[in-house]
């Protein structure tokens, strides 16, 4: 196990830039989510860090040594591919081996080191088999035994659950989130699921064209997003922006969407255009006459609860609400804001604003 | 449909015919490509063998009684046949081994990335689409010391004492063809191995890097096992092409000087078409009919027990 340091790491392909100066300490045993739209750099930074391709600037130590110029094979880190790349013409033994065989280790210890894994990932049964008579869901287990076997310094994880299916993704995150800790490895996991990240994420990286935008735990990045960026991507269904204004009233500074008040901000607040973020399931609704007045434009029932579009004022938004509330599209509702539950952003720049 | 109308059918006199006509049915189905498949390839193929059991030369008019086996017996003890077969295996396997081995390289070499790849590949393709018989006079001509470079080449290498012409030596005459025929027959190889290789998919290789392959290990542990079908396919396909291709031998040796560059397709040629000797022609195919039957066979059974093993 170890702790890898990226600093200022900067690469491009040809003239395009990919990544933009990439700096991040990922400590030893923590299990680091990379997320962000496709193109946003992250699978770059994970190939970069694996050795796969050089950056052009800038560092990057495991365990503290200096790994810019080592090939992939002198890295000691363990990858698990999207298309989890098994070597097909190898039984799942040897696939699980493989990387012992090469490093010469003494076969009694490869045949201990194949048990605990296969024991661990349930796939004692399938050990003689070749990957082409597995299930999605059994090679990605290979993929992530032949990972296992060698106690590497990191794990390195390549969006690994994209090509299953949602009950299998829901069941291989629990067990991904299990054997790390169980293991305690080092592990960076690159997604473009937010969900994946914020369930599986000690510290989620929102990466977004080449720039690291914001680095927290998932409760940070879901309450206290740094702009409007990570606000929309972290969160499903995503959090609502209405343009608004701070205005200076008779009882204190508070931010308004057209005519209605929505909440009281800070008398620190400056004055102006703002677009104000807010979490669909942190709005309460209302009889009319309390709050905000809005017209319900759609109602979207989950099973779990119900998804109710408003118009405020000409602008859409989304509640989300586990009460069943008989409302039909057309009513008119009210809708309250508890203080504290909503975001400020600046109009052009997309910054946090403090309040 | 049909079954259920018969087995109501109150008929008896026609129920014979009928289970007849339905039974029939099928092959009558399959009969007309069976027919053109007997017409275009089993006819001829027995046409052709049965004139080795024949005295048939085309400037005898006597000729064409049935001699029974006479003609493998005369074969038997023919010297020239067992020169020219000894002649087809060097040509065989060294024109099989070097194409296969510059193809494998050259194919490897143009799966790298570089500039203008794309060209590259077009070009290489290029000797392929050159008629054979064009290349043997080329090539004839190049080992021509009158109006070729070689022979000056290869004595400049320190290869030849002086600039003679490779075809006119009874000891080394047959590598004037194995190279025309090596040039000729990279690009299938280099193409064939190329495509397979292209179809290795990348991350493959990127896991077998992480887990500490190396160059070397990396082309022994993927690209041989990937390439492996392709590879048993092509070479057999190419030996047996290969052996049975005379033109280039002819176009530039006509088997000589002194029968050195005889091989049995052009010792096949020679007879049927320059001795007019169809039936001992005919005979001589028989043969060599039997012994590249007898080498597919052989490698299918290599490959089944190889299958097997894994």
């Amino acid at each position: 196990m170890a702790s890898i340091d990226i600093a200022a790491v900067r690469k491009s392909y040809g003239a395009t830039p990919v990544l933009r100066g990439i700096d991040l300490t990922i400590a030893n045993g923590e299990f680091v989510v990379l997320v962000g739209p496709s193109g946003c750099g992250k699978s770059t930074l994970l190939r970069l860090i694996a050795g796969l391709e050089l950056i052009d600037k800038g560092e990057i130590r495991i365990g503290g040594r200096r790994v810019n110029d080592l090939p992939p094979k002198d890295r000691d880190l363990a990858m698990v591919f999207q298309s989890y790349a098994l070597y097909p013409h190898m039984s799942v033994r040897d696939n699980m081996s493989y990387a012992l065989r090469l490093r010469k280790t003494p076969k009694e210890k490869i045949a201990a080191a194949l048990k605990g894994a296969s024991a661990k990932l349930g796939l004692d049964a399938l050990i003689e088999r070749k990957p082409r008579a597995l299930s999605g869901g059994q090679r990605q287990r290979v993929a992530m035994g032949r990972a296992i076997v060698r106690d590497p310094q990191a794990f390195l994880f390549d969006e690994p659950l994209s090509n299953l299916d949602a009950r299998l993704r829901e069941q291989m995150r629990f067990e991904i989130k299990k054997l790390h800790r169980d293991l305690g490895a080092t592990s960076v996991y690159v997604t473009h699921d937010q969900i994946e990240a914020m369930t599986m994420a000690d510290r989620i990286v929102a990466m977004n064209e080449g720039v690291i935008q914001q680095v927290g735990s998932p409760s940070d990045l879901y309450d206290n997003p740094a702009n409007l960026f990570v606000a929309g991507f972290i969160g499903s269904p995503a959090m609502n922006f209405l343009q608004a204004r701070t205005v200076a009233g008779p009882g204190g500074m508070s931010v308004t969407v057209g005519q209605a008040e929505i909440a009281k901000v800070p008398p620190a607040t400056p004055t102006g255009p703002v677009v104000l973020g807010l979490r669909p399931e942190r709005i309460t609704l209302t009889a009319p006459g309390q709050g905000a007045q809005a017209a319900v434009d759609l109602v979207e029932p989950t099973g779990l609860g119900m998804i109710v579009h408003l118009d405020l004022d000409g602008q859409q938004l989304k509640t989300f609400t586990t009460e069943r509330l008989p409302l039909k599209a057309g009513e008119r509702v009210g809708l309250m804001v508890p203080p504290g539950s909503f975001c400020l952003f600046a109009p052009g720049t997309g910054e946090r604003l403090a309040g | 449909m049909t079954t259920l109308d018969l087995s109501a059918s109150p008929a008896p006199p026609h129920a014979l015919l009928r289970r007849i006509v339905l039974k029939a049915e099928p092959y009558l189905y399959c009969f007309p490509a069976l027919f053109l498949i007997a017409a275009i390839m089993l006819v001829p193929l027995i046409v052709g063998l049965s004139y080795a059991f024949r005295d048939l030369v085309l400037l005898d008019p006597a000729s064409g009684d049935y001699i029974g086996l006479t003609h493998f017996g005369e074969i038997w003890a023919d010297a020239n046949f067992w020169n020219a077969l000894q002649n087809t295996a060097i040509w065989t396997i060294v024109c099989v081994a070097l194409q296969f081995g510059l193809g494998l390289t050259l194919a490897l070499l143009l799966n790298q990335p570089f500039r203008g790849r794309g060209l590259i590949q077009a070009l290489v393709f290029l000797p392929w689409a050159v008629p054979s018989f064009l290349s043997g006079l080329n090539w004839a001509w190049m080992f021509n010391p009158v109006i070729g470079p070689l022979p000056y080449v290869f004595q400049a290498l320190g290869l030849m004492q002086t600039p003679d012409n490779i075809l006119s030596s009874p000891d080394h005459a047959i590598w004037g063809p194995i190279i025309a025929m090596v040039w000729w027959g990279i690009p299938f190889f280099a193409i064939t191995l190329l495509a397979a290789l292209q179809s290795i998919p990348k991350d493959i290789y990127e896991a077998a890097a992480i887990d500490g392959a190396g160059a070397v290990e990396r082309f022994r542990s993927i690209t041989l096992p990937f390439l492996a079908p392709t590879m048993a396919i092509t070479v057999l396909l190419r030996t047996v092409w290969i052996a049975n291709s005379a033109d280039l031998i002819v176009v530039m040796t006509h088997g000589g000087p002194a029968d050195s560059t005889q091989i049995l397709a052009s010792y096949i040629f020679t007879q049927a078409f320059q001795r007019l000797d169809f039936g001992y022609a005919s005979a001589l195919a028989a043969v060599m009919l039997v012994l590249l039957l007898a080498y597919a066979m052989a490698l299918v059974a290599v490959r089944q027990t190889l299958l097997a093993r894994h």
